[in-house]
């Protein structure tokens, strides 16, 4: 800065301008023109909207807007939910299904990923898989509830292959989608230091795989969810989805509706158990 | 406003009904052709596309409905359930279908009341039939009475399946509970439990039972109707419209009426060897039947319910279903039995013979 | 260990991408290999280092893997190829654990070669976590860790800003001297060569074939004087002319076809 080695002329020289000064009228500010397009967390804005919507609901209905038997109010829901609660019918219905969702969704599953994982690495098993899958996977489950029957019984074993056969398939598209994703070269990387192949499926495929294979698990667990109802019109005498069928027939739309409620509220929990599982597994993204 | 929100409040304009019909699962699977004169105060009623329905089929076909100043269109449902929900939802004015624990509640809501007769099981009809699995039979499973103890099939709790057990077991001096009921949803369902013998017994229509038995998977042990007779399905309208438009309610009966007066003169006769016989127009309403169920005549010819000619109602077994109803749990215990019934449009109702 | 092909040729499907390539790889040089995009120098070096299929045996190793070897002829890659679920330690680790040796030297071997990285502080962080200048220690760090006889090389710095490369390049050399790895290094970077190659591969347009074995007649350490400057100019103008000549025909193919 040539300011600082010459000499100082006292009576010339401006006073010193602070540095925010602007230098001339002329200028103007710059002004941000970004933002927006960026999803920020707003917490409050769905909680909002959800206690706005409650409370519309409920007004609705203590204001005689609808018929109670047509949307009964959250308050009616609230107190079949209750009434469930109290008898232990909630607690019966709920391990009933919660059995069935378990066994069904680990059955299906375990075969989804083990044949999605050889559709994935042999060629094989690819060329016999591929078409199978696109040919049986569009089978409405609910359609073959008779065959189920006759193979199967009307015992646990016919709902578990309801929900298990409901899972299977997207599994194997999951996970088969999933070892087709992982990287190559990582693969290539692992035979060109000697890895046996167990180890490179181990230790390279499978956790490569993991991303993929746990979103399959979010969809397929919601799937299991929904062939709960399903799996129950077999002759069940317990479970949440029974309980929401048998509340259908006799027209208990409060009661449905409590049903319904403790399945969101079953999906809600599963999904967040899932999300853990990701952020543990997954902490490598 | 702009186009886009118009378009959105018009699509909620759509209507509560439609909305909530949606979403209680209705389905109006296709409304009949419109009789010849479309003219006069337009009703709409739901029915099943079943012969228990005849005399709407025929009083609509013979124009009964339009000689009473009335255009009714008639709404085909797939499920007994939706009739009385398409009525409470204000999609039909009318209804006709089998009385179930879910009509009841909704007549606990004051939403249905019952007008007139549909079907019953009557002695000498087979409409319904104890069915036993071959293999029951051959261990000694052979008369309706021994359905105690039993696993049987049905296809929901509340079902007029529920009810015909729940009559059974009065009748030999049991309790429903000690017949082991699985819940299937549907009759394929049950079909499918009973042929691999899931279950010992059930109840089917005759229709089913005569099938499976021509397979030698099933043997008849016996029929609703001789064992248990009662009030099947009813024809019901909303307590509103009693209200706001009560002649129009007696126009609908006695055209309805009449329909069921030519059902009987034309299947309910018999010849004189006493077997069943045709009387007049025969093979008109037979056909009339057969379109409206999609049915081959033949078929439809074999499994032709009692339907009462006046439509009169076996007034103590409407009574008995409340009761066991709500003996059972299935209905709330607050409702008036005589409260799901308007006497007043049928002359001379009748009670179930001892 | 050394290598030698006689009269490589390869194809993918219909499309000729290596055309009767003869070359030793001799015991302890840095052979650089240059030649326009496409040419196939990654082919080339998947055949020698054994991941890329190719039938017959055009290819041959000879010597004896020195004390301690794993595997005899170890890869670093252009893309780092890290396992982005491991930390630093595991990656390298990764490509000992299926070796039959004590855990106690297992850990030790991979310390070592961190250190002489500079990654020992970053041991346990995720690769995400690194600037790609660090990444590419790791894959050099790992393929270290298994004290390979040769060395293939492909683009390794060829992802990194010019800075980080020039820096990596330096630690590179002192590194190789300790050991002298045999090594085979692909780079499309004419300074890169000059300054690491003991003899420079100019392979021609597709398909590959030998154009030219450039000679870089001064010894490393002599390199970076003024001298060595002056000499390198003209060994990097003879080399340009050379790319410059395969790129140009190649254009005009491309505008024909
Ligand atoms: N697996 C493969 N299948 C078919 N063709 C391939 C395959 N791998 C490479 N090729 C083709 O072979 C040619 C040579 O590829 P290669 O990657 O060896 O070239 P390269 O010299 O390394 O190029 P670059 O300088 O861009 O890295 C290219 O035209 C490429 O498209
Ligand atoms: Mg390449």
């Amino acid at each position: 800065m040539p300011d600082t080695t010459e000499a100082p002329r006292p009576m010339t020289r401006p006073a010193p301008q602070p540095a925010a000064q602007a230098p001339a009228s002329a200028s103007r500010p710059v002004r941000f023109r970004g933002g927006g397009f960026v999803a920020e967390p707003r917490r409050w804005a769905a909680l909002l909207a959800f206690v706005i919507a409650i409370a519309a609901w409920e007004a609705s209905g203590r204001l005689r807007l609808v018929s109670p038997l047509f949307l009964p109010p959250p308050s009616a829901i609230l107190l079949a939910l209750q009434g469930l609660v109290a008898d232990g019918s909630l607690a019966r219905n709920l391990a009933a299904s919660l059995m069935r969702i378990g066994v069904g969704w680990t059955l299906g599953t375990a075969a989804g990923v083990l044949v999605g994982f050889a559709m994935g690495i042999w060629s094989i098993a690819r060329a016999i898989g591929l078409p199978a899958v696109s040919a049986l996977f569009p089978i409405p489950k609910i359609a073959l509830l008779p065959l189920f029957i006759l193979w199967l019984g009307i015992g646990e074993a016919s709902k578990f292959a309801t929900i298990g056969l409901g899972v299977f398939f997207p599994t194997v598209i999951a996970t088969y989608s999933a070892v087709d994703g992982v990287p190559r070269n990582l693969i290539r990387m692992g035979q060109s230091f000697n890895m046996p192949w167990l180890d490179v499926l181990r230790k390279v495929v499978l956790p490569g795989a993991m991303p993929g294979i746990l979103a399959g698990f979010r969809i397929s667990a919601s799937i299991a969810l929904i062939l709960v109802v399903s799996a129950e019109m077999i002759g069940a005498d317990y479970g949440i989805g029974a309980f929401v069928l048998n509340a259908g027939n006799l027209m208990l739309t409060d009661q449905l509706l409590a049903g319904v409620l403790v399945l969101s509220l079953l999906g809600l929990a599963i999904g967040t158990a899932l999300s853990l599982l990701e952020k543990t597994l997954l902490k490598w993204r | 406003m702009n186009p886009r929100t118009r378009q959105f409040y018009g699509a909620l304009g759509v209507g509560r009904r439609a909305v909530l019909a949606l979403a209680l699962g209705l389905g109006a699977l296709s409304a009949l052709p419109a009789p010849a004169s479309a003219q006069g105060e337009k009703v709409t009623v739901a029915v099943l596309p079943l012969s228990s329905s005849a005399p709407i089929f025929i009083a609509h076909k013979r124009g009964y409905f339009s000689q009473e100043g009335l255009n009714a269109e008639l709404r085909s449902f797939s499920a007994a359930q939706q009739v009385p929900v398409a009525v409470t939802s204000g999609d039909a004015d009318f209804g006709i279908t089998g009385l179930t624990a879910g009509f009841y509640n909704l007549a606990a809501k004051g939403t249905v009341k019952i007008v007139a007769a549909q079907s019953r099981e009557e002695p000498g009809y087979q409409l319904s039939a104890y069915l036993a699995t071959k293999a029951a039979y051959d261990a000694g499973f052979t008369t309706p009475a021994q359905f105690k103890g039993k696993r049987v099939a049905t296809t929901t709790a509340g079902s007029t399946f529920h009810y015909m057990f729940g009559l059974l077991a009065e009748k030999y001096g049991f309790s429903t509970k000690d017949i082991q009921m699985v819940p299937l949803q549907d009759v394929p369902k049950m079909v499918a439990a009973f042929k691999g013998g899931q279950v010992e017994g059930m109840i089917a229509p005759v229709t089913v039972a005569r099938q499976l038995e021509a397979e030698g998977s099933a043997r008849i042990l016996g029929w609703v109707g001789d064992v248990t007779p009662w009030q099947l399905g009813a024809l019901f309208t909303s307590p509103e419209t009693i209200r706001t438009r009560r002649a129009t309610v007696e126009k609908f009966v006695r055209a309805y009426q009449r329909g069921a007066a030519d059902y009987n003169n034309a299947f309910n006769v018999k010849d004189t060897t006493g077997q069943p016989g045709k009387g007049p127009g025969y093979d008109e309403l037979l056909a009339i039947i057969a379109e409206a169920t999609k049915q081959k005549p033949e078929l439809v010819a074999v499994s032709l319910p009692f339907i009462d000619p006046q439509g009169r109602l076996l007034v103590d077994d409407v009574v008995r279903q409340t009761k066991f109803w709500q003996a059972e749990g299935q209905v709330d215990k607050a409702l008036d039995p005589l409260s799901t019934v308007d006497l007043s449009f049928v002359n001379g109702h009748l009670l179930t013979q001892k | 260990m050394e290598l030698f092909v006689r009269g490589l040729s390869h194809r993918y499907g219909d499309l000729l991408v290596l055309d009767s390539i003869d070359l030793d790889v001799r015991e302890g040089e840095i052979l650089v290999v240059i030649g326009p995009s496409g040419c196939g120098k990654s082919t080339l070096l998947g055949i020698l280092g054994g991941i890329v299929p190719h039938g017959g045996e055009a290819v041959r190793i000879a010597g004896e893997p020195p004390p301690g070897c794993l595997n005899p002829v170890s890869f670093v890659f252009q893309d780092f190829s890290l396992l982005p679920w491991r930390s630093v330690e595991d990656n390298v680790g990764l490509v000992l654990e299926h070796q039959r040796m004590p855990t106690g030297e297992r850990r030790e071997r991979v310390e070592d070669c961190l250190r002489r990285m500079g990654l020992l502080e970053f041991r346990k962080a995720l690769p995400k976590q690194l600037s790609g200048g660090m990444r590419q220690r790791v894959g050099i760090a790992r393929a270290l860790a298994t004290r390979p006889a040769i060395l293939l090389l492909d683009e390794p710095l060829s992802a990194l800003d010019a800075q980080t490369r020039d820096l990596l390049m330096e630690d590179f050399l002192d590194l190789w001297k300790r050991d002298r790895t045999t090594a085979v290094y692909v780079t499309h970077n004419l300074n890169e060569a000059l300054r690491l190659a003991d003899r420079v591969v100019v392979l021609t347009r597709r398909p590959g074939r030998i154009r030219d074995i450039v000679k870089v007649g001064l010894p490393r350490e002599d390199r970076a004087g003024a001298a060595g400057q002056a000499f390198l100019a003209e060994v990097h103008d003879r080399l340009w002319e050379l790319i410059k000549a395969e790129a140009r025909i190649a254009d005009r193919e491309i505008v024909d076809a």
